[in-house]
């Protein structure tokens, strides 16, 4: 066990710093920040001087050292935009990010699951061949189209909730966090569910077809031969040996949401790293751009090394290689 | 006295699409305490069905529509359904086909076990648990406290199937409907499994349905047979009667079937046809079609003319026969291992522990085939009869040693890939639903390896295509059909036609029979006899099948844990087995018409080929084994001129014998 997790670490860090050299190409190739930065107007020399100032007169690969050197006293840079260090810009957006993630997971997970676990149980069920349509819609209409018809309905024609932009912060365990208040939930509730929606539907159909698959076979059957209740034989049998698929999905959906949030970011003026990412590609802000995506990548990395550890318990056939 | 299980009239119903489809049509019997009876027919004839129906499992789209199924004088068709549900496992429990599906695989042995025992009986967790380490005991499963903590991964078939047989005895109950039990077990593992069902039956008072196609198997073990037959039972009696002196021409027929009751080589009496779709069953009696008594025109002797064919002598010291064989194995060996990565090896040294992990699938195996010869390859799963067919076909290379058909390789490559491989030698594979490529049409299937390898003109193509298929018994017509449109004989009479289309020198068949219904079997067996005489076939027959393989081989090799153990004519070997673990091998199995045999089977369990006992591999397992075997490999040697052997018993040493006497 400690092999494997020694093995996966050491394997994580090779994937951060081949990450790290694609994302400082990249960025290089996308253009000058230079350019975008300074006043048209300004003179040869203020120019040169600020080059210089960033070090961007030095080659590439020099230009990485620094970074790495600088990365190793703990240093991401600075923002070129907003002056401020990219790691206390980062994480002063990170909580809220967290925050509509989290809400819309758990919506998707509590909602999702038992829905496709019923449409699997009976599927020629009017009410399972709704749940399938429904999560059909889930994942095929677009995330922005839903989210604005959301806005009309509940902040603009019902008046019910505000139609964007993060609550009053308040304090749960000792966190600031807007699930605290009255007012940040109603401000976290509708861009959660929009955020939700398709995974919801992929989660419903996952758990439906585990579902459906897992009531075909024998050991099902045994487990009727021996009497037990269909109650028993749903949560004790069929659950734990459809979860792997779903874990994996759910996974690979919760890294994909906290890095990329940013179309319903928008549509609900929340402001989280989603934003932050778009707006940094439009002023080419290299350090922001450069210190999020490697971030991103620690991220995938560390919820995929989750995943795996929750295989092995899931599922005993699961063997962690490296575990002696 | 009440029957534990009395079954009135029981009919279950399909709807399909092309209609309602009668599965089980007005089946009736019943079965007292402590017997056994056979339910015995092929597959589509409904027996499983029946089983399921007993105990009220039928899913949708099917539905039991009448009858009544009695046990200990209840109805439980009349039972609401939570009264019916509470009867299965405590008074009706079922014993399932494939131990491998049955057992959930992530739950442990013991939660399983207890969630069975408590759904019946409330009591504490411990208590269940102790209760399911007493049903293992029953079943014979050595430390049953250590395998109620395992996972059903870590169990072997045979011990599986024991679990599920604890399983359904927990809450003794008064019958076990037992679908097909064994059929995925290997010989010496059914053997110990037929014993200790009898001696369950004859300690409990249990009743038992055993579901089963296997005749040979029932013969041995039930009290009463009923023979099934498109839904519905064709006869019944005691085992002697059915069995001795069988009153239904199709059980007549099914009994002709078996190979082992015949001269090896002669062609076997065949039912003809296939066993009908129940969604269009012929009018009157449904065998009526197949049936050689039927009409008047019929009159007429109804077995098939059995064409006698001599097995060919097996070639000895004669001639250049000896010197020039077709195919050559030479010293083959095959490992598959796993070798860990860059950081898996750096972290191995830390820890100073090695993650690499050797299979040893075939160790110096050294076989030569002759032109016109058919070899067969006998063993249990795991001893290599299939590494070997595939190295031979040249999808394998092997590790060590060389194939050669007529003195070149039949592949080039190495470990890491094959890179060229000869046309000369076919497979054909054990499952003929899974060899078919199910999207192309049959005729495109055969053609394909003729047209790349340009073996026949491309104007040609389709005339040959229909040669082939009717060579094969099919009709040239049928090239444009899809798989699915045939049945589990006929494609592998398709899978032998596209073999044959290759124009191969030698044939590498791999279970080919194994997944057939015993009437089919014997069609195709036939198909291949017949075959062989026309096209003076060479082949390398493979199988766990004793029967079979007397039946169509010359010579026989048996393997055991990736040797070869013993190497003979199909006669020496049948009339007299020089291993100990040949010899093994034929007590496990039962044969027809020797009425309720005890049985002697094998004991222990085949080890695992990552790692092999010292020695002898046959060591552990073998009532003679002696000092030497435990330490020294015996090399297969022949004592006697054309039978070869590798046991310390007969290479002329003292040791094993001393130690054993």
């Amino acid at each position: 066990m400690l092999g494997y997790l020694a093995r996966r670490l050491a394997q994580a860090v090779v994937v951060v710093f081949a990450m790290s050299i694609i994302v400082f190409v990249g960025v290089y190739a996308i253009g000058n920040p230079i350019d975008v930065l300074i006043d048209p107007g300004a003179t040869q020399e203020i120019r040169a001087k600020l080059i210089a100032q960033y070090g961007l007169d030095q080659p590439l690969w020099r230009q990485y050292f620094t970074f790495l050197a600088n990365v190793a006293q703990g240093d991401l840079g600075t923002s070129m935009v907003y002056n401020i260090p990219v790691v206390d810009l980062v994480f002063s957006r990170l909580p809220a990010t967290l925050e509509l993630v989290f809400v819309s997971v758990c919506i998707a997970t509590f909602i999702g699951i038992p829905a496709g676990l019923y449409a699997g149980y009976k599927p020629g069920s009017l009410a399972a061949r709704a749940i399938m349509a429904l999560s059909v819609l889930g994942f095929s209409v677009p995330t922005f189209w839903i989210g604005m018809l959301l806005i009309m309905a509940f902040a603009v024609n019902l008046g019910w909730l505000p139609s964007g932009g993060r609550g009053d912060v308040g304090s749960l365990f000792g966190i600031p966090t807007s699930l605290a208040t009255a007012d940040g939930w109603s401000h976290v509730i509708m861009p959660a569910l929009n955020l939700s929606l398709f995974k919801m539907g992929l989660l419903i159909r996952l758990t439906r077809a585990g579902m459906v698959e897992a009531m075909q076979t024998d050991y099902v059957k045994f487990a009727r031969a021996q009497g037990l209740p269909d109650r028993q034989i749903v949560f004790n049998h069929v659950l734990r040996n459809i979860s792997i698929p779903i874990v994996t999905v759910f996974g690979l959906e919760l890294g994909s949401t906290l890095a990329f949030a940013v179309v319903t970011e928008s549509v609900f003026t929340w402001p989280g790293v989603g934003k932050l990412i778009i707006d940094s590609i439009l002023q080419l802000d290299r350090p922001v751009m450069v210190t999020y995506l490697v971030l991103v990548v620690i991220l995938f990395v560390l919820i995929n090394l989750v995943v795996d550890l929750v295989y092995a318990r899931l599922d005993p056939r699961v063997r962690l290689k490296g575990k002696a | 006295m009440t029957a534990a299980l009395e079954v009135r009239g029981l009919t279950t119903r399909f709807e399909t699409r092309k209609g309602p489809v009668t599965a089980v049509n007005d089946v009736s019997f019943s079965v007292q305490p402590g017997r056994i009876m056979g339910l015995v027919g092929e597959s589509g004839s409904g027996k499983s069905v029946t089983g399921f129906s007993v105990l009220g499992l039928i899913d949708e789209p099917g539905r039991v529509t009448g009858g009544q199924v009695l046990v200990q004088g209840t109805d439980l068709r009349a039972l609401p359904p939570d009264a019916l549900r509470r009867m299965r496992g405590s008074k009706v429990s079922m014993v399932f086909q494939d131990p491998m599906m049955t057992l959930n695989p992530v739950l442990r042995v013991g939660d399983q076990m207890a969630m069975a025992v408590r759904v019946h009986e409330k009591m504490s967790k411990r208590a269940a648990w102790d209760r399911a380490r007493q049903a293992l005991e029953t079943v014979g499963i050595p430390a049953p406290a250590e395998r109620l903590q395992a996972y059903p991964h870590q169990l072997s078939g045979g011990m599986r199937q024991r679990v599920a047989i604890a399983m359904a005895l927990l809450h003794r109950p008064a019958v076990i409907i037992a679908d097909e039990p064994t059929t995925a077990l290997d010989v010496s593992i059914q053997g110990q499994i037929l014993a200790e069902v009898r001696r369950l039956a004859d300690e409990t008072g249990t009743a038992i349905v055993w579901v089963t196609h296997d005749l040979a198997v029932i013969s041995s073990l039930a009290d009463d047979i009923s023979v099934m037959y498109a839904g519905r039972i064709v006869e019944s009696g005691t085992a002697e009667q059915v069995i001795g002196s069988p009153r239904h021409p199709y059980t007549r027929g099914l009994i002709d079937s078996v190979p082992s009751l015949h001269e090896p080589g002669a062609k076997l009496p065949q039912i003809p046809g296939a066993t009908p779709q129940l969604a269009n069953l012929p009018s009157g009696c449904p065998f009526r079609p197949r049936c050689a008594f039927a009409t008047e025109a019929c009159a007429s002797p109804p077995s098939p003319a059995r064409g006698a064919w001599a097995p060919r002598p097996v070639p000895s010291s004669a001639g250049g026969d000896m010197t020039d064989p077709l195919l050559k194995i030479d010293t083959v060996s095959k490992r598959f291992s796993r070798k860990p990565g860059l950081l898996g090896r750096g972290i191995d040294r830390i820890t100073g522990r090695s993650s690499e992990s050797t299979v040893h699938a075939l160790t110096d195996v050294s076989l030569e085939v002759t032109r016109g010869e058919v070899l067969g390859i006998v063993g249990e799963s795991g001893c290599g009869k299939s590494t070997l067919g595939r190295i031979v076909a040249g999808i394998y290379a092997p590790t060590e040693g060389a194939v050669t058909l007529d003195g070149t390789p039949v592949a080039r490559g190495s470990d890491h890939g094959i890179e060229k491989l000869t046309t000369r030698v076919q497979m054909i594979h054990q499952d003929p639903f899974a060899s078919l490529n199910p999207r192309m049409k049959v005729g495109e299937t055969i053609a394909e390896g003729p047209r790349v390898h340009r073996i026949v003109e491309p104007a040609r193509l389709r005339a040959r295509v229909a040669e082939l298929l009717e060579q094969v018994g099919l009709e040239g017509a049928y090239a444009d059909r899809l798989p699915h449109q045939f049945s589990g004989g006929q494609r592998q009479r398709i899978a032998i036609a596209r073999a044959l289309a290759m124009e191969p020198e030698l044939l590498v068949l791999d279970e080919a029979v194994a997944s057939l219904d015993v009437s089919i079997q014997a069609q195709v067996l036939n198909l291949f006899i017949d075959l062989r005489r026309e096209l003076d076939l060479t082949a390398l027959f493979i199988s766990h099948d004793l029967s079979v393989v007397r039946h169509v081989c010359d010579r026989v090799a048996i393997m055991y844990l990736g040797r070869v153990v013993e190497l003979t004519s199909a006669a020496r070997l049948y009339a007299r087995p020089m291993h100990p673990y040949t010899e093994a091998l034929f007590a496990s199995v039962p044969t027809l018409g020797t009425g309720r045999a005890a049985f002697h089977p094998i004991k222990g369990e085949i080890p695992s080929p990552l790692n092999p006992p010292k020695g002898c591999a046959f060591h552990p397992r073998c009532p003679l084994a002696g000092p030497r075997c435990r330490i020294e490999v015996p090399r297969l040697a022949a004592p006697e001129t054309g039978h070869s052997v590798a046991c310390h018993l007969h290479d002329g040493g003292t040791g094993a014998a001393e130690a054993a006497a």
